[in-house]
């Protein structure tokens, strides 16, 4: 069987997998793969920007706090959620092109601080707007969607749609991956000034690559609001999104499976270490440490790294026969 | 062949009894700030919490059946809570304390209250028991009960005019600000400065400032625990010396250890105290001092007072069915003479508010002193 064969073999076993999960899960083990799943999408988009454009953006959490206010007004609005989520997208995008200007102008660590910026901005707003945020009271009761009529409030059925989701957004970045733009995309974080001089609108595709992040997170944003019930501005702070750009770090910065790998490390290693009662978080920020240590490349990396020793372990004995 | 089968019959007898113990013990959960920006506050509910159950598993249980605790740690978030929450409920809990931090526990009491589990909360925003759930239970007053007793004190006593209002803008402090504004509003005192600070806000010299520059007659500061003492030192520091005003955390046994002197002369209204002239509440305060090392604050006493709260509860519904439990509370008072653990008096209204007496105090020389003790809101 070839290699591509085998991927999406592996491919269909997991969304399966993921498919029969809630089978087998309590409550709260489903709200965790749908806080997972939710995770992967914005983190996914973050890749785009940060891994695969190679801008460092830390506004993350910003662009989710905007899907997700913009879905949660709007239905209390008595907006539709099928309207909200496209309108929470759009307005993501949109701001995300705006937060892109200044990434023509300044780069690495200065973008990021820029960026940072606007998240402290934007949760400003969401606390001190309280005739539209509802300020630091937040937004309570938010209803799940029905479709066609089916009510989505169970959470085996929100589970589903947020899974049906979660493919599509990964199917569209796969596809947008793997043309042109994708290509543009890697030259611009390779070398953006041999990328311009063989073509590449170097202002188009790093205002793309923002926007599109940016909508992803919106997608997010739209997902989390219903699934939690409740919002207000403290899970869209800073902190937020550093854990997003760990995430993209720790899973495989610029790999397509890295989002999914980085948000189950950040969601669920903290759940699976609870164990170790107060020390928990600890080992968790240590396990990190080290995995940077060994692993600059993420945890996808691990298969290139090792093959790498190996060469050069084989090197040496060659070396050392001759 | 017997050889096994003797092993056999032990392993399935020692199955047997530690399955009918497991039955038999009552399954609670604690969901607390155990790590972020509540620690202090979630750390203290759950020593009392802790203390208190120690207490009743010694003394044989709730009717006879012990109660096993599980505790998990919020990370002082909204959504992790809800996790929490979810994942107690999964374990078959009888009842759940905590969060301790109100946007925690707005988020999280719509599992509990789907599932129907009696739920103790320490938190004291106002919205907390108005959204019509049965299952919610204060461990301390409702903002909105403690703010015109700070009121009457400012108009009445201090005889103020005017006040510089700082508070923390989460929540609890945005919550707390509303309330006195409209109290203060209904007692015709001025409110000369209304300032709003940051949940986790180390440098408080700018907020201190604009309060001297109001040259109000009195201050009220409303903010979180390790805020409210940053806020104490800088008033010391730049010399303020008008009367400073709170309202329980302020007074807090935590923020008097935090800010040192600079926390001698506040005083306010406090819902629970340690230093109360009460004699349950001494010991409490001498056995809690002696298992933790440190001196217990409000939120300790909560935690100590819930846990208490669901044994008489229990004892009264005789079943730890969570609808029985919740409506033995609701509209009932209970004397801290036949229950000593809940320390003073309570009763329940039909809300899940809580109504007991209160303590006007002064902090003398690094400790609460109490000037008055004021009655029940409504008497029964």
């Amino acid at each position: 069987m070839s290699w591509s064969k085998l991927h999406l073999a592996a491919l269909v076993v997991g969304v399966l997998a993921l498919a029969v999960a809630p089978a087998f899960l309590k409550t709260y083990g489903l709200y965790l793969l749908t806080l997972w799943l939710v995770y992967i999408v914005a983190a996914m988009g973050l890749n785009l920007t940060v891994g695969y454009a190679g801008l460092k953006s830390l506004a993350h959490a910003g662009f989710m706090g905007i899907g997700a206010y913009t879905v949660a007004i709007a239905m209390k609005a008595g907006i539709s959620f099928w309207v909200a989520t496209p309108l929470a997208v759009v307005i993501c995008f949109l701001f995300g092109l705006l937060i892109g200007f200044p990434a023509l102008r300044v780069q690495l660590h200065y973008l990021g601080f820029a960026t940072l910026g606007f998240n402290v901005l934007l949760v400003l707003f969401f606390r001190n707007e309280e005739w539209l945020t509802g300020g630091t009271f937040g937004i309570q009761n938010i209803k799940r969607p029905e479709l066609f009529g089916w009510s989505l409030n169970g959470n085996a059925a929100y589970f589903y749609l947020v899974l049906a989701v979660t493919v599509i957004a990964a199917a569209a970045l796969a596809f947008l991956l793997r043309s042109p733009w994708g290509r543009a995309f890697a030259a611009l974080r390779d070398n953006p000034i041999r990328a311009e001089s063989t073509g590449v609108n170097i202002t188009a595709y790093t205002l793309m690559s923002f926007a599109i992040g940016a909508a992803y997170a919106g997608i997010a944003g739209a997902l989390f609001a219903p699934l939690v019930n409740f919002i207000d501005p403290s899970p869209f702070g800073v902190g937020t999104s550093l854990l997003f750009l760990l995430m993209v770090v720790v899973g495989g910065s610029g790999r397509f499976y890295g989002p999914v790998l980085g948000s189950a490390i950040a969601l669920l290693l903290p759940e699976y270490l609870r164990f170790a009662k107060d020390w928990y978080l600890a080992i968790f920020g240590l396990s990190v440490v080290l995995m940077m240590i060994y692993l600059p490349g993420g945890l996808l990396s691990l298969k290139s790294t090792l093959q790498l020793a190996k060469s050069k372990r084989d090197a040496k004995l060659k070396e050392a026969a001759q | 062949m017997k050889k096994s089968f003797t092993r056999l019959a032990a392993l399935s007898a020692a199955a047997l009894v530690s399955t009918a113990t497991m039955a038999q013990a009552i399954k609670v959960a604690q969901i607390v700030e155990l790590s972020g920006g509540g620690t202090t506050a979630g750390t203290m509910y759950r020593n009392g919490v802790k203390l208190a159950l120690a207490e009743i598993n010694a003394a044989g249980g709730i009717m006879g059946r012990q109660v096993a605790i599980s505790e998990m740690d919020t990370q002082s978030q909204p959504a992790i809570a809800k996790a929490m929450t979810m994942k107690a409920i999964d374990e078959g809990v009888t009842a759940i304390f905590g969060p301790v931090f109100s946007g925690s526990i707005l988020v999280s009491q719509a599992d509990s209250q789907k599932a129907g589990i009696p739920n103790f909360t320490g938190g004291e925003a106002s919205n907390v028991t108005a959204q019509g759930n049965p299952f919610i239970f204060r461990s301390s007053f409702n903002q909105s009960m403690g703010m015109p007793k700070v009121a009457n004190y400012l108009a009445n006593d201090l005889k103020a005019k005017s006040v510089a209002v700082i508070f923390i803008n989460n929540d609890f402090g945005k919550g707390g600000r509303d309330a006195i504004l409209k109290e203060l509003g209904a007692r015709g005192v001025k409110v000369a400065a209304d300032i709003s600070t940051d949940p986790g806000q180390i440098d408080f010299s700018s907020a201190v400032l604009r309060a001297k520059q109001a040259n109000a007659d009195a201050l009220f500061a409303y903010l979180n625990e390790e805020e409210s003492a940053r806020l104490l030192r800088e008033l010391r520091k730049q010399g303020y010396d008008k009367p400073l005003v709170g309202e329980t955390t302020l007074m807090g046994a935590k923020v008097i250890e935090l800010a040192g002197a600079a926390a001698n002369g506040v005083r306010g209204h406090v819902g629970l105290t340690v230093d109360a002239p009460t004699a349950s509440i001494r010991e409490f305060a001498g056995k809690f001092e002696k298992e933790y090392k440190s001196k217990s604050d409000h939120n300790g006493l909560k935690g100590y007072f819930s846990a208490y709260m669901l044994k008489a509860a229990i004892e009264k519904a005789k079943s730890t069915e969570g609808k029985a439990i919740a409506a033995a509370m609701k509209n009932s008072c209970f004397t801290a003479k036949q229950h000593p653990g809940l320390l003073l008096d309570v009763c329940y209204d039909d809300k899940g508010d809580i109504d007991r007496e209160s303590f006007l105090v002064e902090v003398k020389s690094g400790k609460q002193e109490v000037v008055a003790t004021l009655p029940m809101l409504n008497k029964r």
